[in-house]
């Protein structure tokens, strides 16, 4: 499972990937991925909620600090996180590539 | 204007309890309330939430479903009842309901949950079992009385019953194993 090559990341995850280049929390993920997918992609808050604790567990992404008072949580992704999305960028560029190549 | 229905589901009907509870949303009550065979309506505005149930993984006094319950809420989903670790939830029908991104990953956890909370529950009644049984191998041992007929005959019912029930979860858990299977068929074709 350490194993971060030739991974074929879910939509949710790549698009939750790429909104925390900078630091958001669950609900902005949505708002974000939902602006950047041009309203085709509603992340559902139980499949957000999964992909972030896996993505967790799998140290792509980390927990800000946060304040006592505040039960909102905040995430960032993590170097190792960022290195998994430039794979899966890479894999994604190679099938755009070949599907453009045989269909003109 | 409120109301109160009170109407039994079995946990395999979970199903049909959430399409009832969506049709009644449909015809303007909304549930406000829910525990074991009790609901609680509100007539409101057709249509305005949509419900669903969930099971969660652990008790829900856990940290686990504490965070999962406040993520819900931050981004609009209410818990509007509950029933052991059976939540009922709503959010509005205008932003998008629940519709998961994933079906299929979907339906496998769902209905993973439900194999496991039978197993559970099952494992749970073989102990009683063996218990009513040991109960009975003890009496057969001790002076013949009134009381020891007694626990004898309840000893007795309560195996009896328990198999019964145990026996009885075999057709739905056959059932679901068919549906995982199903399920994970579509996961050699997309996500």
């Amino acid at each position: 499972m350490n194993n971060n090559e030739n991974k074929v990341l879910t939509e949710a995850v790549f698009y939750t990937l790429l909104a925390l280049y900078s630091p958001l929390h669950g609900y902005g993920i949505m708002q974000e991925t939902e602006r950047m997918s041009q309203g085709r992609l509603k992340l559902a808050a139980g499949t957000l909620y999964g992909a972030i604790s896996t993505m967790l567990e799998k140290e792509w992404i980390k927990a800000l600090p946060s304040e006592e008072e505040s039960r909102r949580k905040e995430y960032q992704i993590t170097e190792l996180g960022k290195t998994v999305v430039k794979a899966e960028l890479a894999r994604l560029e190679e099938l755009v590539g070949n599907g453009k190549l045989i269909i003109k | 204007m409120k109301k109160t229905v009170r109407k039994i589901f079995f946990i395999w009907e979970y199903e049909k309890e959430e399409q009832w509870l969506n049709a009644k949303s449909k015809e303007g009550w909304q549930l406000v309330m829910a525990t074991f065979g009790k609901y609680q309506f509100e007539s409101g505005i057709p249509d305005e939430y949509t419900y669903r149930l969930e099971l969660l993984d652990k008790s829900m006094n856990s940290t686990e479903s504490n965070s999962y319950l406040n993520f819900l809420q931050e981004t609009g989903i209410e818990m509007v009842g509950k029933c052991k670790q059976w939540i009922y939830l709503r959010c509005k029908t205008a932003d998008g309901g629940f519709e998961p991104n994933n079906r299929v990953l979907y339906d496998l956890t769902h209905l993973l949950k439900i194999q496991e909370f039978i197993s559970t529950t099952k494992n749970r009644l073989v102990a009683f079992i063996a218990i009513s049984i040991c109960g009975l191998l003890i009496m057969d041992h001790l002076e013949p009385s009134n009381l020891v007929d007694f626990i004898k005959g309840f000893c007795t019912g309560i195996a009896l019953s328990t198999s019964f029930i145990s026996l009885a979860f075999n057709p739905f858990s056959r059932r679901i194993n068919k549906r995982v299977k199903k399920v994970i068929k579509e996961l050699y074709t997309c996500e």
